[in-house]
């Protein structure tokens, strides 16, 4: 009897403890766990006072819960750190960000922040190729994903999950001599698209398939841990997201958002990501361990404005390509 | 009342009703709401774009399909090991069913992971055995047959439970007339045993059925990477690319799955319907088979299922968790528990998560118990029409699948509550009331079935002495079912701790529970840190299960699942 009596006080004692949700800042990230963890923590050495909860989801998903979230007239986040400048042109567009000119842009490209001040790009990320060390071959351009010895081997990130890869396919797609077409190619050598970049990094890494298509600082870092795996800058050229920053119009802690997008802009904050193993976005930094040189990495073109407009397009295109997901 | 008194109710007037209102809240209301959402969508027409759409028919096949198999497989392991563990002298029992029960409390999508990680060219457990599949081999958990497979192994114990219940009540002499007139133990076993546990093994697969086209944890590990959805994953993958038309959509698929649910529970009706299985005699069949030299085939057989069921998903899990790195093979120089160290000193998630679980399943397990005891009250009392629909009412969403409470739940809350101007939808407290709703069953029927042995007499003397009703309640029906009280405690917190279907959809900011941890941690591509997370699990599952052992002789029979 004592027993339950006391088990019951203990249960009881744990009931009071349930969280009133009393965050100060509420952040809604496509980084994984780990990074984003970093980052939160990061910031909040730097300013003691903001307390940050944060949610980790792929950018699609993260936008699909805002959504729902501000249909049911209760949008939970306040600053968004995800994956594209795409997604937040197209937050912009529809009202829903908090125009702030940060003190730090000046040490960055003109090209890489809205002028406006709507949000901010933090890093350079691109997507190239990743192989398994025990791959039959050493792939150097895309075009060798649809090779003989790749069929039934190669993986992808679903733009449906990842921001990322949503680019990835559309900078792709209007490259001369890939298109759409590459992607036609892809699917008959018995390409699968499925989840997100970190799927597709395991799944290489583990050895189910031997190429992917993924992010360049996921391989860089694992090789690094002693992961069977090498990353590669095909010779077309790779494509490339910013991981913008951006505050919501209906934030509630706006102060306290506009402190994260400084930070995150600052070199301290910079730096935090250089040691994460990414490309900083702001000017004068180093490149993270493992990377080549900067200007050997060809960054290939993507025209925002008409990324935006085809999207949903481009996401049937794709899906009709790669089944329902 | 047709000119006799009602016995011996001297229960107060407000009890009743207030039980009532309580049940018209938590599963009336939402599932009314549910409904009222897909006719709403059916009229304006956006049932023909849901029903056209191809996804919604792949969708329904392969919940079927897989639930269909998932069945079969946990047929044949539940049923022979309620065989082999209730009526033959095999040794080792109580801790052969102690064991064979645990799958059905570890979080399914911590049993797809372990599986996950014990097969496949994946396999750190393999790579570290020497004996992993080839580059670019498949993992074959990816598949219907894997989908059904673990199904089978997570719902074996609801077969195993449900018809050990009969197997326990078999009467002796039937079995004694039959030898002595000289039946080989086969003939027994078909003409008598199997007729009659035949009610079991019916209840038991339509339980199991229900509960596979209801899981989400495990076709969304398996299922998503190989593009094979079932109705909660498709319903979760909705919920994924909002439109404004989702709400209406996602009511329609959660209606579907409703109507796949009753179905299954109405087959099983039909079945047991219209046959006689009353039997008279002894019961308490204990050991009527002895297996003599068939020993040294049931022992090993219970324990090789039990090895792959248990211990290798397990190794395979935490050997998971020790590699450094993907792709690593797993040996003492490379082993690290930096994963451990991240999940428990630096991710905050892992910390929201714990919090989160304990506190709404604990939560949940004490606000259930004042409201269980009363409508014990007021239910055991009661043997009319409202009584029987209070009952069924607090059923109906436990043996709904989650994804469907939450659905509900998301229609009900996701405008701002009138008058108060407050939003529950993305708070924690839409999951609290979901939990509520989901587990009030679960709550009940310990305490049912240990009013059910409570002597009337003893509340009828204190009444004649003039005790009012709470003065009876607290010194005489509180302290005797307070060990059951004390199990169905213990027993929702063990359940809600596990959730993973219903917090899917209703997690926010700093709202993850345990099971939505583990799930996108895995989904990020982490799966070192959702292997530890999970390890961490299944040591708390096994402790508090360890806990209610410890309490059982306390206990009135029945009331902890996997005694007996």
């Amino acid at each position: 009897m004592k027993t339950i009596v006391s088990a019951a006080a203990l249960l009881a004692a744990s009931l009071l403890a349930i969280p009133a949700s009393a965050a100060n800042l509420v952040l809604y990230t496509s980084q994984p766990n780990e990074d984003a963890q970093a980052t939160v923590d990061g910031f909040m050495a730097a300013n003691p006072d903001v307390k940050v909860d944060w949610v980790r989801d792929g950018t699609p998903k993260i936008m699909a819960k805002l959504q729902a979230e501000i249909e049911a007239g209760n949008p939970v986040a306040d600053v968004l750190l995800i994956a594209d400048t795409v997604t937040l042109e197209r937050l912009k567009e529809a009202g829903k960000l908090l125009a702030y000119k940060s003190p730090e842009a000046a040490s960055y490209d003109a090209s890489l922040y809205d002028a406006d001040g709507y949000y901010y790009s933090t890093k350079l990320i691109t997507t190239g190729i990743v192989y398994n060390t025990s791959a039959a071959f050493k792939p150097a351009s895309w075009k060798d994903l649809t090779k003989a010895e790749a069929k039934g081997l190669v993986t992808m990130p679903s733009p449906l999950t990842s921001g990322a890869a949503l680019i990835h396919a559309q900078t792709l797609a209007g490259v001369d001599g890939l298109g759409w077409d590459f992607y036609k190619d892809l699917a008959a050598n018995g390409a699968i698209a499925a989840g997100g970049n970190g799927a597709v990094l395991k799944s290489v890494a583990s050895g189910e398939k031997a190429f992917g298509m993924v992010v360049d600082y996921m391989p860089i870092r694992e090789k690094a841990k002693g992961a069977p795996v090498e990353f590669v800058f095909p010779t077309e050229g790779v494509s490339a997201v910013t991981e913008p920053v951006g505050i919501l119009a209906s934030s509630k802690n706006a102060d306290a958002a506009k402190k994260f997008v400084d930070y995150v802009l600052s070199e301290k904050g910079q730096e935090g990501f250089l040691k994460l193993g990414y490309i900083p976005a702001r000017n004068d930094m180093k490149l993270p361990e493992g990377f080549p040189a900067r200007d050997t990495i060809k960054v290939l073109p993507i025209n925002a404005a008409e990324a935006l407009k085809n999207t949903d397009q481009d996401l049937k295109t794709f899906s009709g390509i790669y089944g329902s997901n | 009342m047709n000119g006799y008194v009602r016995p011996g109710n001297s229960q107060p007037g407000w009890l009743f009703p207030a039980v009532f209102a309580v049940v018209l809240l938590l599963s009336v209301l939402p599932l009314a709401r549910l409904a009222i959402a897909g006719i709403a969508a059916l009229a304006r027409g956006g049932a023909m774009s849901v029903l056209a759409d191809p996804a919604l028919w792949s969708a329904t096949y392969y919940t079927l399909i897989t639930a269909v198999l998932g069945t079969i497989i946990s047929l044949l392991i539940g049923c022979s090991f309620a065989f082999l563990l209730t009526l033959t002298n095999i040794s080792g029992k109580a801790v052969a069913g102690f064991c064979f029960v645990l799958p059905m409390m570890i979080p399914p999508q911590v049993t797809a992971l372990a599986w996950v990680q014990m097969s496949g060219p994946s396999s750190p457990l393999l790579k570290a055995l020497h004996i992993a599949p080839p580059l670019g081999t498949p993992q074959p958990l990816y598949s219907v047959g894997g989908i059904a497979l673990l199904y089978g192994v997570q719902h074996a114990p609801l077969v195993y439970l449900a018809l050990r219940a009969g197997l326990m009540s078999l009467p002796r002499d039937g079995v004694e007339a039959a030898r002595l007139s000289g039946a080989s133990s086969l003939r027994v076993f078909l003409d008598i045993i199997l007729p009659l546990s035949l009610p079991g093994i019916i209840a038991g697969a339509a339980i199991s059925f229900v509960s596979c086209t209801g899981n989400f944890g495990i076709p969304a590990i398996l299922g998503i990477p190989a593009s094979i959805y079932t109705l909660p994953t498709l319903i979760f993958t909705k919920f994924s690319a909002f439109t404004s038309r989702t709400f209406g959509d996602v009511a329609l698929l959660s209606a579907m799955i409703a109507l796949i649910s009753v179905a299954g529970l109405a087959a099983q009706d039909r079945a047991l319907r219209g046959r006689d299985y009353r039997v008279l005699g002894l019961s308490g069949a204990a050991a009527a088979f002895d297996l003599g030299n068939w020993r040294f085939l049931a022992l090993p057989f219970v324990w090789v299922v039990l090895f792959f069921m248990l211990a290798a998903p397990f190794f395979a899990l935490l050997a998971g968790a020790l590699v450094p790195a993907y792709g690593v093979p797993l040996t003492f120089k490379t082993m690290s528990f930096s994963a451990f160290y991240e999940i428990l000193f630096r991710q905050t998630v892992t910390r929201t998560a714990f919090v989160n679980s304990i506190s709404l399943s604990a939560g949940a397990a004490l606000c259930l118990l004042p409201v269980t005891i009363l409508a014990a009250t007021a239910l055991t009392r009661r043997r009319d029409l409202l009584g029987r629909f209070v009952s069924s009412a607090i059923e109906i969403p436990y043996s709904l699948p989650g994804i469907v409470i939450a659905v509900s739940f998301i229609l009900v809350f996701a405008a701002p509550l009138p008058f108060l101007h407050v939003t529950v939808y993305g708070t924690i407290w839409i999951i609290f009331i979901a939990y509520l709703s989901s587990f009030f069953a679960v709550s009940l029927k310990p305490v049912v079935s240990a009013f059910h042995q409570l002597d009337p007499a003893l509340e009828e003397a204190a009444r004649l002495s003039g005790a009012g009703f709470f003065r009876r309640l607290f010194d005489i029906i509180v302290p005797l079912v307070a060990p059951a009280a004390g199990a169905s405690v213990i027993l929702v917190f063990l359940i809600a701790c596990n959730e993973l279907t219903i917090s899917a959809l209703l997690w926010s900011a700093g709202t993850q529970t345990l099971g939505v941890a583990i799930y996108n941690l895995d989904d990020s591509g982490s799966s070192d840190l959702a292997s530890a997370l999970s390890v961490l699990v299944v040591a708390m599952v096994v402790s508090m299960m360890l806990l209610l052992e410890l309490l059982a002789k306390r206990l009135p029979a029945g009331v902890i699942p996997w005694r007996s």
